[in-house]
């Protein structure tokens, strides 16, 4: 099954310095039937104004990823770890038992924008770590490149969580088959361009799709795309 | 200030000045006047809460790792034990 949920209908926020669309509950947006889809229980795609953003706050019990999409993001948090996210980079938090960051736009001029995901660890009591690495952003096209995964590697971030996230550029009318194991979940979201899946199925900018009980995704760029394919577990 | 905040987004869901913290065996017992009626979406998310405790200089947040926030009998008295505390200043 895909079920397709446009960017229009995302619960919007906005104020003098942040523009977020919410696609599962969070903050004052409280759905009880958009919680989470798996593990994947926040997906924020936030837009910061120059200079600001968000102050020092604690985390606990998450696995929170961070990509930016455009300008910078200064992290700093209570592990001592401070750093400078930009597009081409992924962060990686996890808050364990308990962790206090910052993320601000350092930038006088330019606005930051990122997706946020959090993402239910595969078990509690975790002690808090923090990575960020640079992905070879020539690999993202045409190609599903893995950026996030449980499985350690060169330039993947390692996740507490049972999950794979890939990035993808794909070039108007190149085409991209992604297979899964029965059973697991798989998450898309288009990040820009046009894109279809399983032929029958259209996602425009930030448009996402939660599909189960398949096990052979085709994606085929209508025009040129840039999105994000999330391999996820079964289950609620 | 005591202030019950969803982990998820940090939704307000209740606050007051009239509260108590007392400090045992690492552990810390918090209780708060309540009516039962304010508490309800306190009680439904009590899996994915933080308390702030918030005075001029700084902020103190508690949790409890394994949820162990209750009413009383009568329902007036909400009871927290909180098995975590992080001291941080005011940004």
């Amino acid at each position: 099954m895909i079920q397709i949920i446009p960017a229009a209908s995302r619960y919007s926020a906005k104020n003098d310095w942040l523009e977020s669309h919410f696609s599962f509950s969070f903050g004052e947006y409280y759905d009880e039937t958009n919680l989470n889809f798996g593990p994947l229980r926040v997906l924020n795609d936030d837009t910061i104004q120059p200079g600001k953003g968000f102050g020092l706050h604690p985390h606990r019990e998450m696995e929170i990823v961070s990509i930016v999409l455009k300008g910078t993001l200064k992290h700093e948090d209570s592990l001592k770890n401070s750093g400078l996210l930009q597009y081409g980079s992924i962060q990686r938090m996890s808050a364990g038992t308990g962790i206090l960051h910052s993320e601000v736009n350092p930038s006088p001029d330019e606005e930051a924008s990122l997706l946020q995901l959090w993402f239910f660890p595969v078990k509690s009591k975790l002690t808090p770590s923090y990575e960020d690495i640079t992905y070879d952003q020539d690999k993202l096209k045409n190609h599903l490149l893995p950026v996030v995964s449980n499985t350690p590697s060169s330039q993947v971030a390692k996740i507490h969580s049972d999950v794979t996230i890939y990035l993808s550029k794909l070039d108007e009318g190149k085409e991209l088959i992604f297979s899964q194991e029965k059973g697991r979940k798989i998450y898309v979201m288009a990040i820009e361009g046009e894109l279809n899946i399983n032929v029958d199925h259209v996602l425009t900018p930030r448009d996402t799709a939660r599909i189960t009980d398949t096990e052979k995704l085709t994606m085929t760029a209508k025009h040129d795309s840039f999105f994000m394919l999330i391999d996820l577990p079964g289950g609620e | 200030m005591l202030m019950i905040r969803h982990a998820i987004g940090s939704r307000l869901l209740f606050q007051t000045d009239i509260f108590e913290i007392n400090e045992k065996n690492d552990k810390w017992e918090i209780s708060i006047p309540v009516n039962k009626k304010d508490v309800q979406e306190v009680l439904k998310l009590k899996e994915e809460l933080n308390l702030f405790e918030v005075t001029e200089q700084e902020k103190a947040w508690y949790y409890s790792s394994n949820a162990q926030i209750e009413l009383n009998d009568e329902g007036t008295e909400l009871l927290i034990s909180a098995d975590h505390k992080t001291v941080y200043p005011l940004s």
